[in-house]
């Protein structure tokens, strides 16, 4: 069971290429093109996913501005009905600062109760969820992205990328500066707070910072802070690595288009998709993926969709 | 064939990671500077309950809760001039200060971090529910132990102390005040002590007009045990003076009345 969790099929050998007589398109007696055509690429999953990115920060916007009650504090620490949610990783620096002073002892019941929740909550929807659903700053670093694909299409600019593992020294360097220094230095720097505060509070000059991100991220690197810094963002990561919700694909429907891999935000999760890469006849993603189904939305073959592990067969 | 992420080299990894730690080192030392200049400047009014300033800087994780439970909207939060403040919250009390309108703390009540640590007023208020039982009957007329809980749960905040600048002061220049004391365009609101008013209401819709001005002692939310207006006399010669007393909270709301321009009483933070 755990073997099946953390090795990742990838390190299996790939099985052969389907022949031609396998191939979807084939199958329904159409040619490669009009297959392709047949299902327009829809935006359905995007619609929904920025609707309720949208909704839930108007949500906290206007829990304050019309005293609502509904969804009050910033994603940084908030109240839910009352109930309390905690973002993970100010409450991993926090932890490990309040255990060295000794502060520790008096952290609220509220806070375990919202760490814990959110903890659970994303375990069983898929860590990096909270990314492409909730992040404020992921919708605007999705525009960017897409700014930054335009140009380097137009060959304005060259794609930098790094190596993945860079986020794990990010992870461990700033609860390292957190502890050293006894202070939330990630908090100060970190665009989801600043930009949340900024919808509900009222904007101030440190939106500079996050514009600084996005200009980086438009013209150097394809979206170097969600990539390659975001210890919140790896945090989730972390928590997702068992999650049950995830993105099913299904080799005999896959047309080996690899539109899916275009449009991915986080490509290297759909590894498989792409002729005779495939392990295994059915892959599920892997935590980095955050669920935003615009894969799912572009498949020609349905080959792709939503699915809760463990229930693949009801379902 | 193209190259995917994960076959970006090693070595490629350790320059990167190398950069990475250097950029966060030099965070680090940032921070621990600021940290060393921050230690001579003045300290933020915090909101009712915090803990010392050491612990609340790293404990705060400043999410707002208590901006938006604040009912009189007395909590800001602190911009990037703040430098490592940056998103904790203050109250600035020449603008809105905290009148105790709430009556029960709940900004220290809903802080998940209890920087605002509202177990101190919880005992307190227990305490004087439970002397409240001892000495009066339950069938007596106008029972009621909640009063005596909020007063004491108020009277145990401690947010600084008020100061005078004598040198400003009306009451000191044995001059008078009649009037709006910070004028029809002032958009703070308090509630008269001692049941003038139900509720806050808008510092603009009230007139004084007293013959020594006395606004900070009148409308201070704990009353005499606070401020007092002392009466001087020497050599047959009388003047006054406001004078600040132990039981001070420093929620500033003297600091909002006063109608001299710039104030004549601040609040100086708790140090602890």
């Amino acid at each position: 069971m755990l073997k099946n969790i953390f090795n990742s099929s990838k390190n299996k050998p790939p099985l052969l290429a389907k022949k031609m007589e396998e191939m979807p398109h084939v199958k329904l007696g159409m040619d490669y093109k009009t297959w392709c055509d047949s299902q327009p690429a829809g935006d359905k999953w995007r619609k929904i996913r920025w609707s309720v990115l949208i909704f839930m920060n108007l949500l906290f916007f206007l829990s304050f501005a019309l005293d609502l009650s509904l969804l009050e504090g910033s994603l940084s620490g908030s109240r839910l009905f009352g109930f309390y949610l905690m973002d993970p990783f100010s409450s991993l620096q926090l932890l490990a600062i309040s255990s060295k002073t000794g502060y520790i002892v008096h952290l609220t019941t509220n806070f375990i109760i919202g760490t814990v929740t959110i903890l659970l909550f994303y375990f069983f929807l898929g860590g990096r969820t909270f990314c492409s659903w909730l992040c404020p700053y992921h919708f605007l670093a999705e525009l960017a992205e897409r700014l930054h694909d335009y140009l380097v299409k137009k060959k304005k600019i060259k794609e930098h990328k790094f190596h993945l593992g860079l986020r794990y020294v990010f992870w461990i360097g700033f609860l390292a500066l957190a502890f050293f220094t006894t202070n939330l230095v990630f908090e100060d720097m970190n665009p989801v707070g600043i930009i949340s505060r900024a919808i509900i509070y009222g904007p101030g000059m440190i939106l500079l910072w996050v514009f600084a991100l996005l200009i980086f991220e438009i013209v150097y690197s394809k979206r170097f802070w969600c990539r390659y810094v975001c210890p919140i963002g790896t945090t989730y990561t972390m928590i997702g690595k068992p999650s049950p919700l995830t993105i099913r694909f299904e080799l005999d429907k896959c047309g080996y288009c690899a539109d899916c891999q275009t449009v991915c935000l986080v490509p290297h999760e759909l590894w498989f998709v792409k002729r005779g890469k495939a392990t295994q006849e059915v892959h599920h993603t892997g935590s980095d993926c955050t669920n935003c189904g615009l894969c799912i939305d572009t498949c020609a073959g349905n080959a792709l969709k939503y699915t809760i592990k463990g229930f693949d067969k009801i379902l | 064939m193209k190259k995917n992420n994960s076959d970006i080299s090693r070595r490629q990894f350790i320059v990167s990671g190398a950069v990475a730690f250097g950029s966060l080192a030099a965070v680090g030392v940032g921070v621990k500077y600021l940290q060393k200049s921050n230690d001579n400047e003045d300290l933020l009014l915090r909101p009712p309950g915090a803990v010392a300033e050491s612990d609340f800087i790293y404990g705060c994780i400043k999410c707002g809760l208590c901006v938006q439970i604040c009912p009189v909207q007395a909590i800001k939060l602190a911009g990037i001039n703040e430098t490592l403040s940056y998103g904790t919250p203050y109250v600035d009390a020449r603008n809105q200060a905290c009148d105790f309108s709430c009556d029960s703390l709940q900004c220290a009540e809903t802080c998940p971090t209890a920087v605002l640590n509202f177990k101190q007023f919880k005992v307190v208020g227990e305490k004087a529910i439970e002397k409240y039982y001892n000495e009066h009957d339950t069938k007596e007329e106008g029972f009621n132990p909640f009063k005596t809980q909020i007063i004491a749960m108020k009277e145990a905040v401690k947010m600084g102390v008020a100061k005078l600048k004598s040198e400003s002061c009306l009451a000191v220049k044995s001059e008078g005040f009649k009037g709006i004391s910070r004028g029809e365009g002032f958009k703070g609101v308090n509630r008269t002590p001692g049941g003038g008013t139900p509720s806050a209401v808008p510092l603009n819709t009230k007139e004084y007009d007293r013959e020594i001005c006395d606004l900070c002692v009148t409308e201070c939310p704990i009353g005499e045990s606070a401020i007092v207006l002392e009466l001087i006399e020497n050599n047959g010669s009388k003047s006054y003076k406001p004078k600040v007393l132990d039981g001070c909270t420093g929620c500033g709301v003297c600091v909002m009345v006063c109608p001299t321009e710039p104030t004549s009483i601040f609040i100086d933070p708790k140090k602890s």
